[in-house]
């Protein structure tokens, strides 16, 4: 019973870790799911090296998409841009510790997807075109 | 596409097609569901819809009546003899697809989100709701199982 809702999700979602924004930042990114409503903005610090030294998120959704956002972006602290880009759906999954349906799937990865479209650089491509 | 009614004439080069409504109708047309409509149109005139009302009106009655005691809980729309056998709801600290989720777990079947109504949604500022729903085949055991899982859902999130 209520095995998707494992404590530390509930905890994250209550008293998450990594909320906030950096400004200025290296890299940001903001997307949404606007068919259920979560929303997530990313932003990240690099070092010389490109190694990840500060990161942060925003938004609002359901307790699994802002616990893995939480999750994830506290994983990151530390690691190199090659690195974030190299994260799986797994990766995530096993930060949560749960199985998911693909619905509630999505919930789970709208954060990956944020993160990964901000140290790709999409956030400058748009500007360009813009 | 083509096929069936829709055809008035096939040559080498193309075809006519049949005049209207045929020429929409492509293929085997839906028999098994016309038959199903038709049964399901029997059942409910056996049963009566002054009847099919009535059981409506008194889950729903109940269930707002019982879900005006959960605290934190907000329901949307007008009173219960205003309304049909729904009810659209959210959770304080508790996120729309939170509950649905929470409740399915208790066997408590509900649907989350924004209902084919995304504007509403949106002039009261919320990203989805909770809806529960009573039909003929419901009973007021079964709302209180929904109440009961609500209160669950206030233990994980209150």
């Amino acid at each position: 019973m209520d095995d998707l809702y494992r404590e530390v999700i509930i905890d994250r979602y209550k008293n998450p870790h990594m909320r906030g924004e950096l400004d200025p930042h290296d890299y940001s990114y903001h997307d949404d799911n606007p068919l259920c409503g979560d929303e997530v903005r990313i932003d990240v610090r690099v070092d010389d090296e490109d190694k990840v030294t500060e990161a942060s998120f925003t938004g609002h959704g359901c307790a699994i998409s802002m616990a893995s956002a939480d999750l994830l972006v506290e994983s990151i602290i530390g690691k190199n841009l090659d690195e974030v880009k190299a994260l799986s759906k797994e990766d995530i999954l096993e930060m949560l510790g749960i199985e998911l349906g693909p619905v509630r799937l999505k919930c789970a990865l709208l954060s990956l997807k944020v993160l990964k479209a901000g140290v790709y650089g999409l956030e400058s491509v748009e500007e360009e075109l813009r | 596409m083509g096929g069936g009614d829709m055809i008035r004439r096939v040559q080498l080069t193309g075809f006519v097609a049949n005049e209207s409504p045929h020429k929409f109708e492509a293929g085997t047309p839906a028999i098994a569901e016309a038959i199903g409509l038709g049964a399901a149109a029997d059942y409910l005139a056996a049963l009566g819809m002054e009847n099919v009302h009535i059981h409506e009106q008194e889950l729903v009655s109940y269930a707002m009546e019982r879900l005006e005691e959960v605290p934190g809980l907000t329901i949307y729309g007008p009173g219960a003899e205003e309304r049909g056998g729904v009810t659209s709801f959210t959770f304080e600290g508790a996120h729309p697809h939170d509950v649905a989720q929470i409740l399915d777990e208790y066997g408590v079947a509900v649907r989350a989100g924004h209902h084919c109504a995304m504007p509403i949604h949106e002039r009261f500022g919320l990203p989805a709701t909770t809806r529960a729903s009573y039909y003929i085949y419901n009973t007021t055991d079964e709302v209180d199982r929904l109440i009961e899982a609500l209160y669950r859902v206030k233990e994980l999130f209150g």
